[in-house]
This record gives structure tokens, C-alpha cells and sequence, in this order.
């Protein structure tokens, strides 16, 4: 090849957006907030899984909990007749990400399963990425944190535990992501099948509103549920191009 | 034997005549030495040419291309992919390009500075302190003792405080 | 003749200032052990404290994460902004009243830069790894993410510094040969490095001028970059409040206003302080008021136009983030920055007021305090407001944090007592050019004299 059609090629790569021809994965995450009661069990199921801090009642008190996944709560009325909706709201790993664009160290970027990743160590703690993000779930470790035993023998091996000044936030439990795909490799290298991979949230909601799955798979549950009329996207209207899809509630 | 003058003037304007009858009278271009930037230099001892702007210009050419190039090429080596952007975003690097661009360009220009005016001395050179005062110097030096009585007339006529003898020369 | 005698001379300037860098009394030796005590204790041992236990010890949480150290970052590299832009616009524009000026405004703006350059170190997070957003070799093949707002913040920042540097160092060169002939020992001998073997030639002269000049011209469009692209710090972010084209523009003329009532404090403190009552006088101040009165007539008709779109907009995120801003819980500190920075300046319309100092002391201290609010409302009160109401919560300082604050101007102070005793603060070559020349002193007898 000419050196030209080289220089072409790379300019052509390199100013494609997004870099990515495509994923390998691309993994989404449905919420039925038909579904959800606000039990919160996946967020506990998080917080054992991914050895997230409890930082304690004053730091909570502060306004400091560090809450993967959280479900927000908005009510309509009063009571006795007050109407409750409960959104979980997690990392919605945007294929247009704004927190990504302005981590000055490159702490934050989106790898090729479509996911918005977080390298502690390489993050200097700037918050800048918290900022920027509208749904407002990126966490910070303001302090380091100490499990007394035997919390300490509680904590998930796979899984880093984060030093004070770090970013965190919901990775879709990429540890569970990457046994999947390493069992599916080992398995006569096929690709990883719907519902072989769940994140600790999805696996633990007692009503199944959480679905996760690759939607480059058209046979997958999420797949299907984003053709559903009922589906939308939090905060849309950003273009953040986020990757968790959610139903809305039907008012009986 | 070669000698240095140096006529101490109390205002620019009588150190200009003096230099300007100095270099008329054939003597070697005189220095002017003074406290504050003397007005009219340029008329009596001719124009100066300064090389700086081309330090400066070529500055920030190497600036300008050295940021984008850095920029891009290091985005190149360890393609990160953000926020939906390509690896080479154009309104991003050109303000990394603006910024070394004057970097470079301010860098260049004292570069330009010292060696044009061929600071810092490395050598002892001839110096009257009373020219960082108040005083207006003009330093000229002269082959011979002929040419000496001259400059000394030529200064005086132009109204001279003090002449000073500065010793040779090396 | 009495008259006459009565007139400055190059004398004058030259043995104020030598007498002002030379002489030192108890007074100086006590404000800077003050102003170094206090920077000790308020500043770096909550700092050490910080970096010990975490960012906990400040007061920023979940949607508050930013907080005063990036409020007062800005503060000060808007302080910054004055004195060296002011500085290069007033030599293009061959303007007189600059030159008694504007060494002090050049050093306020380094020294500024130098505080808000540590106060990166106080945000950060994890601020022993900060050597990574420079762009060095190293073995990972990692180099910092140059389509980052805060990375062009780095280099902006970084090019301001030198540049600032170099330009109030460029202009001492002569200043520093005056006063390498009058000071013996190690003063001599750092006079004589500084000085470069300066002698005052025509050449020297005609190359200083054409250096400077280019320097001044380059320096001209980074200030305003720089404080541009701080602003997009906050800008390019897509939060409400926060998300607005007006910012560049607002930060540009937020930091020339902040700083030029940086320069009038500094100017009445080195009139009282420093023995300089004849070479700063009423003209300058009166200069700098009508000039601090533009500014905060146009800063004030950006708060209105961001007020306005604000509210046109219809848009319930604007406005909710517009109404916690005017009406919530620091309401009261809007309103003051209203009252410090657009209603008080209004004040300087009357010359009267302009040409007294301690009014225009008093007004540029309020004016820099209207300012600092201003920054501190930006951050507090835009990322508490964001999208999801669920999402939002309250952020207020922290006692660490305002310690770290009080302590910053007393590391602002500690290195302007410094300088002030090394390099001369006035500039002499300058004044000296607004003087006339000296008179015609009888005749000396003279030396080495022709047969």
C-alpha cells in the first residue's frame, strides 16, 4: 500500500467517532419500572459484590454515600393518596459519555463491549468527571475505608477495593462480564449467551425488573425490550447515547 | 595605543550631538550609554536592524506545529476512545496549538534577546555606573593620542561634565 | 528656583527605591514573619492534614464535589489576570501612568499564579500522581487526554506562568543593573547573575524594546485564553447553569475586574508602605477607577444578560438552578456579590471618590470579596441543582477549607514581602523617562581633563 492510502486509512480511523467500526458487545441493561418496588436488594447485592465502603453514619450524614446503583424516589400527592415511582438510576454507560471527554489523565474511557470504564488507578481524583456527568452517578472516595473484621472476609476477591481520592462507579460488574466471556472462550470460543452473564443487581431483584444482555444479539431479552413502545432513556434529550433502557410505569 | 574615552553628559540631547560629531569627525560608531532608552538614537547613529521578530516568528511556527503534533501523535500511540469523539478532534488540539504556539513564541523571542544583544556578558566590558543613574555616557575609543585630543574637544564643545579615561581596550 | 529644587529628579526614584530593597526595618521583619506564620498554619498544616486523612477533611459530598478550592483556584488565577494584561495592553498603547505601576501589578499576577498553581495540589484527589496530566515519556506509552477541558487548563496555565515570568524579569533587567552597582556581598553577587552584565547601551536599549514589545503582543491573547479556557472547566460540562456560551467572556472580564481591585489594594499598601507617596499618586488611582468602573458596568450587564436567558428559557432545569442561586439557602451571599460588585463601583463615577485612596482601598477589597463569592456561588450552588431532583443535595465549606482560604492570601502576602525586597518594586528606567531631565549642576571639576 502507498504510504498516501496508509496516511488515508489512519486519518480515516482516527477521525471516526467513537473510533469503534463496532462493539463486540454491546452490553445494555433494562429497568421495568412497571416492576420495581423499591426494595432496594440491588443495591445491597451491589455493595457485596463490588466491596463498596459503608462509610458510616456521619459520613453519611455528610452526604457521602458511595451507592452504585441507587433508587430515586419521586412521589405525586399526598398521603393517603400518595403515588410512588422508584427509579434505580446506575452508571448508564453513555456511548457519548461527557464525564469521559474531561478526565485530563485518561482515567475514564469506553472500551469496545460498549462500557464506560474506570481505571482507579490512573484516576488523580480531579471529580471533574463527577461534574460532568448529568445522571450523577460517579462516586468519590473521600476517605479510606476500613472493614472491621470479619466484614474483611466478606469482601469479593475479583474486585478492587479503592484507596482514598478514587472515582467510582457502577462497571455493569465487569468482573462477571469477563468470566463469561473467558468460560464462552474456553467453550469451543463462542460468544457469551443471553442471560449466561448477569450483573449482581439483575441477578438479585425479586420482581426480574432488572434484564441485562448483549444487543448486538437480536434473540435477547434487551433487544426486545427496546422495540418495546413503553421504552425510553433517562435525560435523552443530552444525547449522551446511554445504554440502559427504561420501560415505563403503566398508571392503572 | 588604543585607549577608551567616555564623556559624561547631563541630558541625552548634548550626548546625541557629541555622538553625532563623533561619528561624523570619522571616529569608530560611539556607544551611547544612559539610564532611559534615548530618543532620536536612530537618526544620529543610523538605523538598527533587530533579528528578534524572526526569532519570534519562527517560534511560533514551531509551536504551532509542535502542539498539534503532539496532540495528535500522543492520542495516536495509546488510542483512548472518549465520549464518542475520534481519536483526533480538531476545536481540542487547536487549543493546544494556540497555547504552545505562544509558549514557543515567548521562548524564541528571549532567545532572540540574548543573542542579539549579546546578553549575558561573559566578559568584563567597559562600564561608568553614573550611566544607570543619572548621567548620559558616550563611550568612543581612539588610536592615538591625536585622535584623543580631538574626541576630548569634540566633547567639551558639546558641553561634557566629565571625561574619562577607560584604559585599553582588549 | 524654589520650585524647581521641589521636582523630582532620577535621583529621587533611584535612591527611593535601592533605599526601599536596601533598608529593612523591624516592621517589614514582623509582617513577614506574621504573613509566614500564618501562611504555615492556615495554609500548609491543613493541607498536610487533608492529604493525610483524605478530601474527607473538606466539606464537599455526593453532588458537591466541587468546592472553595476550586472557587478560590479560580480567584486567583482571576487575579492574576490584571496585572500583566494591564501591564502589556498600557506598553502597546504607550500609556504614562503605567510606569510607577506596573512591576508591583506584574509580580501580584506571578505571585497569583503561584498560589492557584498549589491550590491544583490542594483539589486533587490523589495530588502525588498530578505529574501525570504533563505530557512526559514514561514506560506505560500514557500521555495525558489532550481533548480534556482541564488539560488545556494545564497548559494554559503552565504558558501563563512562564510567560508572566519572563515578561516581569525582561522588564527588571536594567532596573536589577541600577541596583547591582549599589549593593555589596551576596546581594552584589545575585544583582550581577540577575542582571546579565546589563550596561545601558544604545543596542541593549533598542533590543530590550523591540523583546518586550513582542512579548507584550503575545501575551496580550494568552491571558485572555487562559482565563477562557478555566471558564470551560465549567462550560463544556452539560449541567445546568453551568452549560453556557457566556462564560468565556464572563470569566475574561470577571478576572480583569477582580484583578484590577487586586492592583488598587496592592498600589495603596506599597504608597503607605514602602515610602512611594511621590510616584503613585492621585493620577493612577483615578486611572484604575475609571477602569474598575467600566468593568463593573460590563460585568454587571453579563449578570444580567445570564439572568435573563436564564429565565427566557423556559427550561425547568435553568430555572430551578437561576431561583436556588437568587432565592435559596446563600441568597444572601448573591445578593451582597450584587451589592459589592455592580451597586458599590457605581460609586466611582464622582472623581471626588476616585482620587481618594482610602475610599478606593476599602471598595477594592469589597469589590475582590463580591468576586470570591461569585466563584463560590458558581460552584456551590450550580452542582447541587443538577437533572434528577433526587440527585440533589447541599454543599457548604468545611472549617479546613476556610482556613486553607484565609491561609492562601497569607502565601500571597508572605511571597509579595519577599519580592518587594528583592526585586525593585517601581519601575525606575520608567519613572525616569516621565521625568525631566536633570538640571544643569555647576561645573565639577573634572577628571582626567585634556592638557
Amino acid at each position: 500500500m502507498s504510504l498516501f492510502s496508509r496516511f488515508m486509512d489512519g486519518w480515516r480511523k482516527y477521525r471516526k467517532p467513537g473510533y469503534y467500526d463496532e462493539f463486540d458487545y454491546h452490553w445494555t441493561m433494562t429497568v421495568d419500572l412497571d416492576s420495581c418496588t423499591g426494595c432496594e436488594a440491588c443495591m445491597t447485592a451491589c455493595q457485596a459484590e463490588n466491596n463498596i465502603p459503608l462509610v458510616g453514619e456521619e459520613e453519611l450524614a455528610k452526604g457521602r454515600e458511595i451507592q452504585w446503583i441507587r433508587i430515586e424516589r419521586y412521589w405525586e400527592g399526598e398521603y393517603p393518596n400518595a403515588k410512588l415511582n422508584f427509579m434505580p438510576m446506575m452508571c448508564q454507560h453513555c456511548d457519548a459519555a461527557p464525564c469521559e471527554t474531561v478526565c485530563p489523565v485518561s482515567a475514564t474511557y469506553h472500551n469496545q463491549d460498549g462500557l464506560n470504564t474506570q481505571i482507579y488507578n490512573r484516576c488523580i481524583g480531579t471529580r471533574s468527571c463527577a461534574v460532568y456527568c448529568p445522571y450523577e452517578v460517579r462516586y468519590f472516595n473521600y476517605y479510606n475505608h476500613h472493614w472491621d473484621s470479619p466484614l474483611d472476609q466478606q469482601l469479593n476477591p475479583d474486585v478492587s477495593v479503592r484507596g482514598k481520592g478514587v472515582m467510582e462507579k457502577c462497571t455493569f460488574c465487569i468482573q462477571r462480564i469477563r468470566d463469561a466471556k473467558d468460560l464462552a472462550k474456553d467453550d469451543d470460543r463462542r460468544r457469551v449467551r443471553d442471560g449466561e452473564v448477569q450483573p449482581a443487581c439483575v441477578q438479585s431483584c425479586p420482581t426480574k425488573a432488572l434484564t441485562f444482555g448483549d444487543r448486538k444479539d437480536t434473540e435477547s431479552q434487551v433487544y426486545q425490550s427496546m422495540n418495546n413502545p413503553r421504552a425510553y432513556k433517562v435525560l435523552d434529550e443530552l444525547n449522551t447515547d446511554s445504554s440502559v433502557v427504561y420501560l415505563k410505569k403503566v398508571d392503572a | 595605543m588604543t585607549t577608551c574615552v567616555v564623556g559624561l553628559f547631563h541630558d541625552p540631547q548634548s550626548a546625541l550631538a557629541a555622538a553625532g560629531e563623533l561619528k561624523n569627525a570619522g571616529f569608530e560608531t560611539p556607544e551611547l550609554m544612559s539610564p532611559v532608552p534615548i530618543e532620536g538614537v536612530e537618526e544620529v547613529l543610523g538605523k538598527k536592524k533587530s533579528i528578534i521578530k524572526n526569532f519570534t516568528f519562527f517560534g511560533g511556527l514551531i509551536g504551532g506545529i509542535s502542539g498539534f503534533t503532539l496532540a495528535s501523535v500522543t492520542a495516536i500511540l495509546y488510542p483512548h476512545p472518549v465520549g464518542g469523539r475520534p481519536i483526533i478532534t480538531i476545536p481540542p488540539y487547536l487549543i493546544i496549538t494556540y497555547e504552545l504556539t505562544i509558549l514557543f513564541g515567548i521562548l524564541f523571542t528571549v532567545l532572540g534577546f540574548f543573542i542579539s544583544s549579546r546578553l549575558p556578558a561573559i566578559r568584563n566590558r567597559m562600564y561608568v555606573p553614573e550611566a544607570a543613574v543619572d548621567k548620559f555616557a558616550v563611550a568612543v575609543t581612539c588610536e592615538n593620542s591625536e585622535h584623543r585630543s580631538r574626541a576630548d574637544a569634540i566633547f567639551n564643545g558639546a558641553g561634557a561634565e566629565q571625561i574619562r579615561d577607560m584604559g585599553e581596550e582588549d | 528656583m524654589e520650585a524647581e529644587n521641589n521636582k523630582l529628579g532620577y535621583t529621587d526614584i533611584h535612591e527611593d527605591v535601592v533605599r526601599s530593597i536596601v533598608v529593612t526595618g523591624p516592621k517589614y521583619y514582623a509582617t513577614l514573619a506574621t504573613a509566614g506564620g500564618l501562611a504555615l498554619v492556615c495554609f500548609f498544616f491543613p493541607w498536610f492534614y487533608q492529604l493525610y486523612y483524605g478530601i474527607g477533611a473538606a466539606g464537599m459530598n455526593h453532588p458537591g464535589v466541587w468546592g472553595t478550592y476550586l472557587a478560590s483556584f479560580i480567584f486567583w488565577i482571576g487575579l492574576s489576570h490584571s496585572g500583566t494584561l494591564l501591564s502589556c495592553v498600557l506598553h502597546l498603547t504607550n500609556s504614562s501612568w503605567r510606569k510607577a505601576m506596573y512591576r508591583s501589578a506584574e509580580a501580584m499576577t506571578l505571585f497569583s499564579l503561584v498560589v492557584a498553581a498549589t491550590y491544583v495540589f490542594v483539589h486533587v484527589g490523589r495530588p502525588w500522581f498530578a505529574h501525570w496530566t504533563f505530557p512526559y515519556p514514561n514506560q506505560w506509552e500514557l500521555w495525558p487526554n489532550f481533548r480534556s477541558p482541564l488539560l488545556f487548563d494545564v497548559m494554559a496555565i503552565a504558558t501563563y506562568l512562564t510567560g508572566s515570568t519572563i515578561f516581569i524579569y525582561m522588564g527588571s533587567i536594567p532596573d536589577f543593573a541600577a541596583v547591582r552597582d549599589r549593593t555589596v556581598g551576596w546581594r552584589n553577587t545575585m544583582y550581577s547573575l540577575l542582571s546579565l552584565g546589563w550596561r545601558g547601551t544604545d543596542t541593549e536599549w533598542h533590543r530590550l524594546h523591540w523583546a518586550y514589545t513582542f512579548l507584550a503582543v503575545l501575551i496580550i491573547p494568552l491571558a485572555v485564553s487562559v482565563h477562557s479556557i478555566v471558564s470551560w472547566d465549567f462550560a463544556m460540562s452539560i449541567v445546568p447553569g453551568l452549560h453556557q456560551t457566556i462564560f468565556a467572556p464572563y470569566f475574561v472580564v470577571g478576572a480583569i475586574y477582580s484583578g484590577t481591585a487586586g492592583i488598587v489594594t496592592v498600589m495603596f499598601v506599597l504608597r503607605k508602605y514602602m515610602g512611594f507617596e511621590q510616584y503613585i499618586t492621585k493620577l493612577h488611582f483615578d486611572n484604575l477607577g475609571k477602569l474598575l468602573l467600566l468593568l463593573s458596568l460590563l460585568w454587571t450587564y453579563i449578570n444580567a444578560i445570564e439572568l435573563f436567558t436564564g429565565w427566557y428559557s423556559g427550561t425547568s432545569d435553568e430555572y430551578e438552578q437561576l431561583s436556588f442561586k437568587l432565592f435559596g439557602f446563600y441568597a444572601p451571599l448573591y445578593w451582597e456579590m450584587i451589592l459589592f460588585c455592580a451597586v458599590a463601583p457605581l460609586l466611582m463615577i464622582s472623581k471626588r471618590f476616585r482620587t481618594s485612596f482610602v475610599p478606593m482601598l476599602i471598595l477594592s477589597i469589597a469589590i475582590n470579596i463580591g468576586m470570591y463569592t461569585e466563584r463560590f456561588l458558581i460552584v456551590a450552588t450550580s452542582l447541587p441543582r443538577q437533572y434528577l431532583p433526587d440527585a440533589w443535595g447541599f454543599y457548604a465549606p468545611s472549617l479546613v477549607e476556610l482556613s486553607i482560604m484565609v491561609g492562601s492570601f497569607a502565601v500571597f502576602t508572605t511571597l509579595f514581602l519577599i519580592f518587594v525586597k528583592i526585586f525593585p518594586s517601581v519601575s525606575m528606567y520608567e519613572v525616569k523617562e516621565t521625568m525631566e531631565t536633570p538640571k544643569l549642576k555647576p561645573a565639577i571639576p573634572q577628571a582626567g581633563s585634556p592638557a
